[in-house]
């Protein structure tokens, strides 16, 4: 990935990954790197104001020009597993986000979590 | 003032029968006129004394000796009121009030006055701290014992799985300490390491507090990849302590069951494959005896959940003893 504009020494090998595509060790060293690139390539989702990288066609295109370099990085240091669950995972923080808002503007109120409930009796 | 015209009748009736009003004066005399707390307590005195402080206070206002004479002077005052005042007035004084503005300034507050409020807020103090204490450990023994005996809730059981050092580990090794039980694999993105973080603290906290009486255990609901080399490996960074439990595909799942435990692991899977289990994010919190006492879930701050692990651990009351539950 020679080609890339800041591909440095550091990201030519990523992590150790199996041949399917997840961590050899999910190690703490390794789960920082990730945690690092995965934010990079979203403060430039940010940037770019794309919510949604991977569900919809348009959202991966979109993705693929305005951040593909980051998004190149982020699937190095990340098992690939991760890099899925992570970019899901933005866009149902923010539906989750926007819920709250819409709820809390409508005058609700979002009742903390309560302690699990777990059956503690018969029937 | 119709309730003062009552008295004054009264005050005539008593009087009629010289005896009974000689009787009456003498109990005046005899029961100490200094005002107590208790005064409210001795209607006859008060009775007597109201009245005159209306119908009577500017024939009374310059007697020095407010105590006996003031209340006499009532019961003079449908009489020959003068006469009255002076047979007693050789009474030595019993009362250390001696004006009538400082008897009403005395009685305005009624019985309080500085050490009462304090003893009265002291009291209340006291009371609400102990009955919320109560009322907590009530609360943490219902939560206790909700899961003891009939009816209790099937969470746990025995299981035989493998530790971090390949070595057998069964649901027995758990009895005598209290554990706390999370379920996990080495190979999720974010929030088992996170919550391995807090339970590391967390099991700080309390053994800091209650000495090592918690065992701490993830099992892994990812047989396949978290062989024990891979275990040990992945649970040392978090805390040495943590004991890491794998076995067989069917062992896991059994357990699982067992702890209502969630997880979608695919039964098959190659070697270096990627994917991710779903699994339920609860901490288990069994007790010595291995029956379940709380789920403690992400909700919880490190610091909350050691609250509750240590109020439950304080609590127990165990037919043993704690030096011979936890040797």
């Amino acid at each position: 990935m020679g080609w890339l504009p800041w591909g440095s020494s550091e990201q030519e090998g990523g992590v150790k990954k199996t041949s399917g595509g997840a961590f050899e060790s999910p190690s703490r060293t390794n789960r920082a790197k990730c945690y690092e690139a995965r934010d990079a390539f979203f403060e430039c989702l940010d940037k770019n104001k794309i919510l949604d990288s991977i569900n919809s066609r348009a959202g991966q295109i979109a993705t693929r020009e305005a951040c593909g370099a980051s998004d190149v990085v982020f699937e190095k240091n990340c098992a690939h597993s991760w890099v899925e669950y992570f970019k899901k995972q933005r866009v149902v923080n923010y539906q989750k986000e926007q819920t709250i808002k819409r709820i809390e503007a409508q005058g609700g109120e979002i009742a903390p979590i309560e302690a699990p409930q777990l059956p503690l009796r018969r029937g | 003032m119709a309730p003062s015209g009552n008295y004054i009748q009264g005050a005539v009736r008593a009087l009629r029968p010289s005896s009974a009003l000689g009787r009456e004066l003498e109990a005046f005399r005899t029961t100490t006129p200094r005002r107590t707390f208790a005064s409210t307590q001795r209607p006859k005195t008060t009775i007597a004394t109201r009245p005159a402080y209306t119908s009577e206070s500017s024939c009374l206002l310059g007697a020095r000796n407010a105590g006996s004479k003031e209340r006499i002077g009532l019961v003079g005052s449908s009489r020959k009121p003068l006469l009255q005042t002076r047979t007693f007035s050789n009474t030595a004084p019993r009362n250390k009030l001696k004006t009538i503005e400082q008897v009403k300034a005395r009685n305005k507050g009624g019985p309080f006055n500085l050490t009462a409020a304090i003893l009265f807020i002291c009291t209340a103090g006291g009371l609400y701290a102990y009955l919320t204490y109560e009322k907590e450990r009530m609360a943490r023994k219902r939560i206790a014992d909700q899961t003891k005996g009939v009816g209790k809730p099937k969470v746990g059981g025995p299981f035989d799985l493998v530790d971090q050092d390949g070595m057998r580990f069964t649901s027995d090794d758990l009895l005598g300490k209290y554990s706390l039980v999370y379920f996990g694999f080495s190979h999720c993105p974010d929030i088992c390491p996170d919550e391995l973080d807090k339970m590391a603290l967390m099991y700080n906290k309390v053994v800091e507090k209650c000495g090592p009486v918690l065992v701490p255990i993830m099992v892994t609901c990812d047989p396949a990849r978290d062989n024990p080399a891979v275990l040990k490996e992945y649970l040392h960074e978090f805390h040495p302590e943590i004991v890491g439990l794998t076995g067989e595909y069917e062992n896991i799942k059994q357990t699982c069951k067992e702890y209502r435990v969630y997880f979608s692991t695919p039964p098959n899977v190659k070697p270096g494959q990627d994917y991710l289990v779903d699994h339920s994010i609860y901490f288990y919190l069994m007790d010595p005896e291995g029956d379940f006492v709380e789920a403690i879930g992400r909700n919880f701050t490190a610091d909350q959940a050691a609250k509750v692990i240590t109020d439950h651990i304080k609590d127990w009351e165990g037919p043993l003893k704690k030096k011979d539950r936890w040797a």
